[in-house]
């Protein structure tokens, strides 16, 4: 039952200290080197969580952030240097108190909630009646975590939302007798803006308590916002530890070495004002299913239109729609391509190699008479590999990339294929900045080559990019974009306004 | 909107999870309705007794199978396993009690082996369980090369028990259901079974060791399994190791039918023990009605792939 009691009374009271420099470090890890066969994940990372303090850490895909996160969290042993809990050498149960919250979730779908709290929380739970406390504990953690939440702890993880499936996922991290460090990786990838507030505002909470949060984001903003210091990490080491006060989101960027692509208004998009005038390459006339109401929208040939909004307002059910069209309804005028954004339920095959996973959906046209054409297909594979930069190549196992890498495989893989119309379910979601800008690139170029693209993000910014941005609330479209209106504090605007929605 | 729908989906989602065994509760019920318009005496608790006493050891190796199911496996030993389980008893169990009881164990503990090599070898359990069953099969014919022998009494005795006022093959299915949904959804054990077929990755990183799950899985199959042999020996009074051959691929349909799948994480006891019955009191329907025994076993096939139909739909209605 002790599960409930909020974590680290007992540790290093912060009351005295004058500042985060003072603090005692929780966690620090000194030289540490770790090597997977040949990349070099972690070139030798000095890195100190203070307690009571939020750490951010930024990096693009394959800077070794995730690496770090197990080896911080005593997941993995790294290859040179040290990881000290509390000043003192690790042992395996130091690290019980270092808990980490997973981005792709930690949580076993075909158990409920409360089942996955025994998994990771057993020692914290009576033998007995075990399932009742669990139960307790983790309802009364969301409570204090997600003001309605809405989850159960006898439901079934896989009936979840991705948003929840996220929220049992830290509730699960937090849920210990005693926290010193909590890392959470892209808490907020899947959460929606409230939930993400309330998340700080618990993270602050834990902080004042002397735990320490490790906090890794793509969201500089966000990261900017809630934590005391900001680590850079590139190519397998810190190069850069600042306070966060008074940085700004473009100092990070540059620390990260990334050259900020600006989308340059008018210039990469093709006239806007051509929309109307061109050829219909789908349509919705007032469709209408769950989640949908009375969606009436066009796209055209060569257009990227943008679905934006808050998250789960029917943005996805459009997607659904145009992708099995239903006659009454819809119609889509050419061959389509869909790019899921969850890769690992949807997206991957695990088992083929990259070049199998790039070319799956194209194969049907390269073939001749239902017989594979294994040279012209290795031509498009190495194509696309060079195009995008895939790391690894053609042949490497496709679960042995990182996500970024995974993801350009994905939408290497629709826009390989023919299809004149290109569905994108939100697949930017955790993809670092490089990568990100290569593919906004791609998709304007497949775009000015004539290919419509129907493009849902949870991120308003990558809506800069589009032609037209549909904007929904509760099912319904309540504003349309073109051209320079479209801006990321417009769609905010446009998607919190109460009126525009609800009945 | 979003808000009210919240609270009703988890409902609609445990419907859907029993939707199958729901299924082939209807197709159970309307083969019992088929069987009694035939024979009104099927009803009474002496026709159950017959009709269901056929589908007890059937019942009691798909709980095996799905325990195996469960964590991701199959067992494609099962069916000679318990013909095994038949032969020890119709000779050592007889022959020397304390041998035959140390060798009973001892098939346990093989299974639990078994459970080790699969999971610390990476061998595909499909492969693992098909190649035991050749081993299986082997002992028997070496203990019993001709069907034959006979059962010890208290077996015998167990298998000619007839109380008043219910029948009796239902209580070793509903107690063996039982044991099986406390140990498989109610149990901690349960628990690290189930996260090792759902997701082996999160059960590690919570420091929980998947070799541990599977050992726990397979010994509880192996001491299934031979319950199942026991309670088939005490019904066809002898040992024979080819005749329980056919429960291999029927405890796999029974645990389908019963709403599990292949891919694991899912335990279904009760669904389990629904399925068993159906597929054992279809061929009670096929003899009474006159099917020639040359066509059963195709009937029996495409009833089963009704019935999994059924339960397609049900699961498209239900999405």
């Amino acid at each position: 039952m002790h599960v409930d009691n909020l974590p680290a009374g007992g540790t290093a009271p912060p009351e005295t200290d004058t500042g985060p420099a003072a603090r005692p470090p929780v966690v620090t890890a000194r030289g540490v080197t770790k090597a997977y066969g040949r990349t070099r994940a972690l070139t030798g990372v000095d890195l100190e969580v203070r307690a009571g303090e939020v750490l951010g850490l930024v990096g693009h895909n394959g800077a070794g952030k995730s690496t770090l996160m197990r080896v911080l969290a005593g997941m993995e042993a790294c290859d040179t240097g040290t990881v000290l809990v509390h000043g003192r050498k690790a042992s395996a149960d130091d690290f019980r108190s270092v808990r980490m919250a997973y981005q792709e979730t930690s949580l076993c779908p075909d158990l409920t909630v409360a089942e996955n709290m025994w998994v990771s929380s057993r020692h914290c739970l009576p033998r007995l009646r075990w399932r009742r406390a669990a139960s307790d504990a983790v309802r009364r953690r969301l409570d204090e975590m997600f003001p309605g939440h809405g989850v159960s702890p006898r439901d079934r993880v896989e009936d979840l939302s991705l948003a929840r499936r996220q929220m049992v996922e830290i509730a699960r991290a937090c849920l210990v007798d005693r926290l010193d460090l909590l890392i959470l990786d892209e808490p907020t990838e899947s959460l929606g803006p409230d939930a993400a507030r309330s998340l700080y505002a618990y993270v602050r909470g834990l902080t004042e308590t002397g735990t320490a949060v490790l906090l890794i984001s793509h969201r500089i903003r966000e990261v900017l916002s809630v934590a005391d210091r900001v680590a850079v990490l590139r190519d397998g080491a810190v190069t850069a530890e600042r306070p966060a006060a008074g940085l700004g989101e473009p100092d990070v960027l540059e620390l990260m070495g990334a050259h900020v692509a600006v989308p340059d208004g008018t210039g990469t998009r093709t006239a806007a004002g051509g929309a109307a005038a061109r050829e219909t390459a789908a349509e919705l006339r007032g469709a209408t299913a769950p989640g949908l109401r009375e969606v009436t929208l066009r796209v055209g040939k060569g257009e990227v239109v943008g679905l934006a909004g808050l998250a789960g307002q029917g943005q996805q059910e459009v997607l659904e729609r145009l992708w099995r069209p239903v006659r009454r309804d819809t119609a889509v005028n050419v061959t389509r391509a869909y790019v899921p954004g969850d890769r690992q339920r949807s997206g991957v095959l695990p088992l083929w190699s990259v070049g199998d996973n790039l070319i799956v959906t194209a194969l049907r046209g390269i073939a001749r008479k239902g017989l594979r054409r294994p040279a012209e297909e290795r031509a498009v594979v190495g194509d696309w590999v060079k195009r995008l930069a895939i790391r690894g190549g053609a042949e490497a196992g496709i679960t042995e990339l990182s996500g970024g890498n995974q993801q350009k495989v994905i939408v290497a893989r629709a826009f390989a294929s023919p299809a004149g119309l290109v569905l994108l379910d939100d697949p930017f979601r955790g993809v670092d900045v490089h990568t990100k800008t290569d593919l906004y690139r791609l998709i304007r170029e497949e775009a000015a080559k004539g290919r419509s693209i129907v493009w849902y993000s949870s991120e308003n910014a990558e809506m800069a990019h589009c032609d037209r941005v549909y904007v929904f609330r509760a099912g319904r479209i309540v504003a349309e974009l073109t051209g320079e209106e479209i801006s990321e504090e417009r769609i905010i605007a446009v998607s919190f306004n109460e009126d525009g929605g609800n009945d | 909107m979003a808000q009210l729908l919240a609270p009703a989906l988890p409902d609609r989602a445990r419907m859907r999870r029993s939707a199958p065994a729901a299924v082939s509760a209807v197709a159970l019920i309307a083969m019992l309705c088929v069987c009694s318009s035939l024979q009104p005496g099927v009803l009474t608790v002496e026709g159950l007794t017959l009709v269901l006493s056929a589908t007890v050891p059937l019942v009691i190796a798909a709980q095996a199978q799905m325990t195996l199911m469960a964590v991701g496996d199959i067992d494609l030993g099962i069916g000679n396993f318990v013909g095994l389980v038949t032969v020890v008893s119709a000779t050592l169990l007889v022959s020397s009690p304390l041998v035959g009881v140390l060798v009973l164990l001892g098939l346990v503990a093989a299974y639990a082996v078994l459970g080790l090599l699969i999971h610390l070898r990476e061998v595909p359990a499909l492969i693992a369980t098909l190649g035991a069953s050749f081993v299986w099969l082997g002992l028997g014919l070496f203990l019993l090369p001709t069907p034959g022998g006979t059962t010890p009494g208290w077996l015998a005795s167990f298998g000619a028990w007839q109380p008043a006022g219910f029948p009796a093959p239902l209580l070793p299915i509903l107690v063996v259901a039982l044991v099986v949904y406390l140990l498989s959804a109610r149990s901690a054990a349960g628990v690290r079974m189930r996260g090792l077929g759902s997701n082996p990755v999160a059960l590690r990183r919570a420091g929980l060791r998947p070799l541990t799950s599977r050992v726990i899985a397979y010994a509880t199959a192996g001491a299934l399994g031979v319950l199942s042999g026991l309670v088939l020996a005490s019904q066809t009074g002898g040992g024979d190791v080819s005749s329980a051959s056919s429960y291999t691929l029927m405890t796999v349909a029974a645990v389908i039918l019963g709403g599990g799948s292949f891919s694991g994480g899912n335990a279904v006891p009760w669904g389990a023990a629904i399925g068993g019955v159906t597929l054992g009191l279809v061929s009670v329907v096929l003899s009474l009605l006159d099917v020639r025994s040359d066509m059963q076993s195709a009937v029996q096939g495409v009833i089963v792939l009704a019935v999994l139909a059924g339960r397609v739909v049900v699961g498209k209605v239900l999405r």
